[in-house]
């Protein structure tokens, strides 16, 4: 997975017209199935709204928690003294997604029983490892070069971080931000299964009473937000990467 | 009741579950491999195609598997096969195109210029460069591909247990439903043990195909 | 080259085993494929039949643990070849009939529907005589505390304390034509969508005893009602059918094996509610297995 950690092709103009006439095509089939119907009913609407509530909620909390574990564990670990666990570190993290994202959430309902809480801590730990892992990537391809020059400046291991290392690293942090992300929004379906309710309700109920509609409008919204997330992150690195490294990178 | 007595008393169901689940992650990847491995060939010819390709695939993941699940079901109640292993073997091949069109794609195009020039100055044939350079070349960053995606396809396959599927998803789902902790507890244990061991066997295979000079 | 040999060689293997399904039936006469819905009653039932049915030379296939609707439909479209359905389900969720001259009676709703499948080419077998209908519950404490007894009163008291009830359901029981939503409106109360608490299914008795909810569905039959002593609430409107379970058959199989009805026929004379009570607390409380639990029964009932 390494050439993930780095540029995911930049989606082209032509994808996005394509996506667009996709979504044309998608609203039609969804009024034939019935989906506007559904979504006519206030009541409906109201339980639609108050689901997609609780599935941000998941995916809001287990994300800030993911955040600080996954920059501060690649940050760690990018340092010389602890460089030679990172191996063994991001094998550790990365077990959180190698195993099944319905194990994860069923060990994690066996310890905490069932809830928002068991789903919170199965999506931090699924989503932490795109974030170290892409900090510590990040942080390590950073050219030597230009943290010998400010070292050589005089700029304290701490000023080099903050100043040198993690605005050049930004791109590829941010890129294991958008990962994590949209795995985050995708995994927190599976929270309705343990009690946490969230967009995976209508999905699953859609398909135990064979309603497409029910069906769509709850993946319909995850995959909204799903590409939703991503693209606002990648104007976010538009605008807070620095224009010279951007270009570097 | 605890998880290893349950295990005991559920040896052969166990067993059973773990074939079925092998089953449909063989057959999905096998599948996922014949159609990717050539596609991400073909699309090193044409950039824009690529990233059409690959950008469309990444759509699909972010499709929740679950609901890529549901939708399979009315669109093949039609000919009969709405539930069981069908519909979950289309959508665990459609999630496993992206990293082995993309991984194949990323190891061709990456073949160091050097070579492919040498084998042209040498009067290779397209074909030939293919065959003797460039897929060569490209194994070990393939197989990274077939890693990444045979574990995300054992993690989906847990899920389709949902649709009438079967695999070891069904212990997770009857154990939940029957407030049975050792059955829901056997399942997680099952799965994850079964993902970290072709995670680790794939890995060791990467390794032993990356020739020496490739290694990182 | 050895190298690239290797990583074939393992390749084969692995992607062959794709190549073998699991539980290729050895022999194709006298098989038979159950299907079963998603929770215990649901495998006991199917199980039950098994047993009966493999003493007779039958070879039986389960395919166990789906929704009803999906049950239905892979009845319906040959993909199993029996599976028990409940009279007052096929009557609402099947048939979208609401008499409720008919659906309380248990003669009326089962012919009813018996007739009417016949055109659909599906048997209906003799029913049990167990009724595993919804039932509303509540803690007992919570209940003798705000005084509620049935169905009314709980309305009332949602009606005249809101958000202070939570509810949980399963989602299947939320949209049916017999489920919540119908049941507000006959009962003249409305609880709000928060308040509504969707899970799937099997976890409402658990949500009910940690205290996550304050009353949650359930089904008439099932073990845990006891075990976590919690209360039912009395229908007092009769909204809800009778649901006796009946093995419903595809016309074409019971003609190639017309034995079946008669296999099957114990079952019907010796499990009622009380019966299955107990078998499936054995399962839900006790934790032995489906296959376990039914053949102790089966042979404490003579049957095996």
């Amino acid at each position: 997975m390494k050439e993930e950690s780095f540029r995911r092709p930049a989606a082209a103009t032509g994808i996005r017209s394509l996506l667009l006439v996709a979504v044309f095509i998608a609203g039609i089939a969804a009024e034939r199935i019935g989906l506007v119907e559904y979504l006519s009913d206030p009541w409906e609407r109201e339980y639609v709204l108050f689901l997609a509530g609780q599935h941000l909620y998941l995916v809001a909390v287990s994300m800030a928690m993911a955040l600080v574990t996954g920059l501060a564990t690649g940050i760690i670990v990018s340092r010389k003294r602890f460089r030679k666990f990172a191996g063994v570190v991001m094998y550790v993290i990365g077990l959180g997604q190698t195993i099944p994202s319905l194990a994860v959430l069923a060990l994690t309902m066996s310890f905490l029983g069932i809830g928002s809480k068991p789903a919170i801590l199965a999506l931090y730990i699924y989503s932490t490892l795109p974030i170290a892992r892409n900090t510590l990537a990040g942080i390590l391809s950073v050219s030597p070069a230009i943290i010998d020059a400010a070292r050589g400046v005089g700029m304290s291991p701490v000023r080099i971080l903050l100043e040198v290392e993690i605005p050049n690293a930004l791109n590829v942090i941010l890129t294991g931000i958008r990962i994590a992300l949209v795995i985050n929004i995708g995994t927190a379906a599976l929270g309705y299964l343990i009690g946490a309710g969230g967009l995976g309700d209508l999905v699953f109920t859609g398909i135990n009473l064979m309603r497409t509609e029910l069906l769509l409008a709850g993946a319909l919204p995850i995959t909204i937000l799903a590409l939703a997330g991503d693209y606002l992150l990648e104007l976010l690195s538009l605008l807070i990467v620095p224009k010279g490294i951007r270009m570097a990178g | 009741m605890n998880l290893f007595v349950f295990l005991q008393e559920n040896y052969s169901t166990a067993l059973y579950l773990t074939w079925e689940h092998l089953w449909m992650v063989g057959l999905s990847l096998l599948i996922a491999i014949c159609t990717g491995v050539p596609t991400g060939i073909f699309i090193t010819r044409n950039k824009q195609l690529a990233q059409k390709v690959i950008g469309g695939a990444n759509v699909i993941m972010t499709i929740p598997s679950i609901a890529l699940f549901g939708l399979m079901l009315p669109l093949l109640a039609v000919f009969g096969h709405g539930l069981g292993k069908v519909p979950a073997i289309i959508a665990l091949v459609l999630y496993a195109e992206l990293p082995i069109v993309r991984n194949t794609y990323v190891a061709i195009k990456n073949v160091d210029p050097a070579l492919v020039d040498a084998g042209k100055g040498m009067g290779m044939s397209k074909w030939q460069l293919l065959r003797e350079v460039e897929i060569p070349m490209a194994v070990p960053v393939i197989i990274a591909g077939l890693r990444t995606a045979v574990v995300m396809i054992i993690g989906i396959a847990a899920i389709a247990a949902y649709v009438g599927a079967g695999g070891l998803g069904v212990f997770i789902q009857q154990g939940i439903a029957r407030s049975h902790e050792s059955m829901v507890l056997a399942g997680a244990l099952c799965v994850s043990l079964l993902a970290v061991a072709v995670d680790l066997a794939m890995g060791f295979l990467e390794r032993r195909v990356t020739p020496g000079g490739m290694k990182p | 080259m050895k190298k690239a040999s290797i990583v074939f060689l393992a390749a084969v293997v692995f992607l062959a085993a794709g190549l073998i399904p699991p539980g290729i039936a050895a022999a194709e006469d006298k098989t038979i494929t159950i299907g079963g819905k998603n929770f215990t009653e649901q495998y006991l039932l199917p199980e039950l039949a098994r047993l009966l049915l493999e003493k007779e030379g039958f070879k039986v296939n389960l395919r166990t643990g789906v929704s009803t609707v999906i049950a239905r439909q892979s009845l319906e479209a040959g993909q199993i070849d029996m599976y028990y359905e409940y009279t007052g389900t096929a009557y609402t969720v099947f048939h979208k009939q609401d008499d409720t001259g008919i659906m309380i009676s248990p003669e009326k709703v089962y012919r009813w529907v018996r007739d009417k499948d016949a055109k659909k080419n599906l048997v209906w077998l003799d029913p049990l005589p167990l009724d595993n209908t919804y039932t509303i519950m509540m803690r007992r404490a919570d209940a003798a505390k705000a005084k509620i007894r049935t169905i009314s009163d709980f309305g009332r008291y949602v009606e005249k304390n809101p958000g202070k009830l939570t509810f949980a359901l399963e989602s299947e029981f939320w949209e049916r034509p017999d489920g919540f939503k119908r049941l507000m409106v006959v009962y003249g109360f409305r609880m709000s969508p928060a308040d509504v608490k969707r899970m799937d299914m099997g976890l409402t008795y658990l949500a009910l005893k940690e205290g996550q909810v304050g009353s949650a569905m359930g089904f008439a039959t099932d073990g845990r009602i006891q075990a976590f002593n919690l209360l039912t609430l009395e229908d007092n409107k009769r909204f809800f059918p009778v649901y006796n379970p009946a093995p419903v058959v595809i016309r074409k199989t019971l003609e190639k094996y017309p034995e079946i009805a008669g296999i099957l026929k114990p079952l019907s004379e010796k499990l009622d509610n009380e019966a299955m009570r107990i078998l499936n607390a054995s399962v839900d409380v006790e934790h032995m297995s489906v296959s376990a639990a039914a053949e102790k029964w089966l042979k404490d009932a003579g049957l095996r």
